[in-house]
């Protein structure tokens, strides 16, 4: 099931100027992380992992869940969409956890990870400037999670 | 005066949930997630729930069962705080008597502080939910699918302790594993007793995510109850999940040694989806007891959950041996977490 609205947001992607770009996970330029793995982005996302290699809490943000990027973004991480997450982000509420805070747009997410150590995003490969640090490419088809 | 007042606050929330929005995880108010206070790092939130039941025999039995208070706060590096206060039978009516705020008391159900050091290690010191199991962990009325709550939940052990927590995770073989150590100190920590509190215990809860959508678990603990400090006990758990779609099977057994008997107690619970957010729930639950024979039952049960922050249910249960520890009888409550 979630396979096929994998493929169907992927169809829909090409409607948009940047299809077949690859998401980049992001972080500040300055950051002394140099790549990430697919597993350990998948727990930043989910709260999981709370504080990186170097001791820093880690800062996760995401856009909104409409955003065609989010939707792509969550379907290649969780295999689920973010409406399907809900019951998970309930549980994790009930014991003090609260999601990712969301920024409206990529651009938004460049300038906050840019400003912020342990802050990190994701953006479409092409948008990923001399701010930002990419730590993960992922490929919007073929192999997930191959890192930089 | 107290109880028009609280009736008028749950219509207020029901109508606030009703037209609350999920879906989204952003800054502003949203059903589920709570209320930040700007950038303080402090959100306020909490759940209630209303329950009605018809054991058998018995007279019918209406509550405003809790109304909870959440309240976080994270520095956003290595501190985090959270508490848990609950008014508890705020409202009750039965067949016995009429509305009355006469029941409503206050519980602190957790208060506790983690220092975050790493991934592998964090310390957490306060009131905590004892982690023996997953309902334990995650009994709030909108996150279950009964109203009733399986006896092996609660019957053996404290629902909480008093202590130190240390807590953590890290991958094995490509997968994720949570793990627990915490020492029920003393309980002097504790102001609020909880019922039927531990005296002293020493514990642990392992959890492996085996998949994205099956997890097991394995909990011991070795305590002396508050109300019986005649005997030490062990107890043993195990607990699986599995999710498909929006299919679930859960299961938790536990035993108990160190007591007049052995004790086994468990259930396995199975949720399907019907049509639209309707869901069917069937649970079977075996449960020693110590003056009684074996107890058994069966609840089956429907659900609403229009949006997952919000849940309708009744069910019926009925079984054998059952009539102190889980009558028979139909149960039905709303809960919302907001």
């Amino acid at each position: 099931m979630c396979r096929l609205l994998l493929i169907l947001v992927l169809a829909s992607w090409q409607a948009f100027p940047w299809a077949g770009e690859s998401i980049a996970v992001v972080a500040a330029a300055g950051s002394r992380l140099d790549k990430l793995s697919l597993d350990t982005v998948k727990l930043i996302f989910k709260r999981k992992s709370m504080v990186n290699a170097y001791g820093d809490r880690w800062i996760p943000v995401n856009l909104p869940p409409a955003h065609p990027l989010r939707r792509l973004f969550s379907l290649a991480v969780f295999d689920a969409l973010p409406e399907d997450m809900e019951e998970y982000w309930n549980e994790q509420y009930f014991q003090g956890i609260n999601p990712p805070e969301v920024l409206s747009s990529e651009e938004a997410v460049l300038r906050f990870v840019a400003a912020t150590p342990a802050a990190i995003g994701y953006v479409r490969q092409a948008q990923a400037d001399a701010r930002v640090k990419i730590l993960l490419r992922i490929p919007s088809t073929g192999d997930l999670g191959e890192p930089p | 005066m107290l109880a028009r007042l609280l009736l008028f606050l749950l219509s207020v929330l029901v109508l606030s949930a009703a037209r609350a929005e999920p879906g989204g995880d952003g800054s502003s108010y949203q059903l589920g997630r709570g209320l930040a206070v700007g950038d303080t790092g402090i959100r306020f939130g909490g759940y209630a729930s209303v329950e009605a039941g018809a054991p058998s025999p018995g007279p019918w039995e209406f509550s405003v069962s809790d109304l909870s208070l959440f309240t976080t706060w994270t520095d956003h590096a290595h501190w985090r705080f959270f508490s848990e206060t609950e008014v508890g039978e705020a409202l009750t009516a039965g067949g016995n008597q009429g509305f009355s705020t006469r029941n409503a008391h206050f519980e602190l159900e957790r208060l506790y502080i983690d220092r975050l050091f790493d991934d592998l290690f964090s310390l957490r010191f306060g009131k905590f939910l004892t982690p023996v199991g997953r309902w334990n962990l995650l009994h709030a009325s909108p996150l279950t699918w009964t109203t009733t709550r399986p006896v092996a939940t609660y019957d053996l052990f404290s629902k909480h302790a008093t202590g130190l927590m240390l807590h953590g995770g890290f991958p094995v073989l490509d997968r994720h594993m949570d793990y627990a150590f915490y020492a029920d100190l003393t309980e002097d920590l504790d102001p609020y007793r909880s019922a039927d509190p531990f005296d002293n215990a020493l514990g642990s809860h392992w959890l492996y995510s085996l998949a994205d959508n099956l997890e097991l678990g394995l909990s011991y603990v070795n305590y002396q109850l508050h109300d019986d400090p005649s005997h030490r006990f062990n107890l043993v758990g195990v607990e699986g999940a599995w999710f498909y779609r929006r299919f679930e099977l859960n299961t938790e057994w536990v035993y108990r040694n160190g007591g007049l008997q052995g004790l086994y107690q468990g259930f396995v619970q199975g949720v399907a989806p019907l049509v639209s957010h309707w869901y069917a729930i069937g649970r079977y639950e075996y449960f020693d007891q110590v003056q009684q024979p074996a107890g058994q039952l069966g609840v089956f049960g429907l659900a609403f959950r229009p949006v997952p922050p919000l849940v309708w249910k009744v069910e019926y249960r009925i079984g054998s041996h059952n009539e102190i520890s889980a009558p028979d009888g139909l149960y039905g409550s709303f809960a919302v977490l907001f």
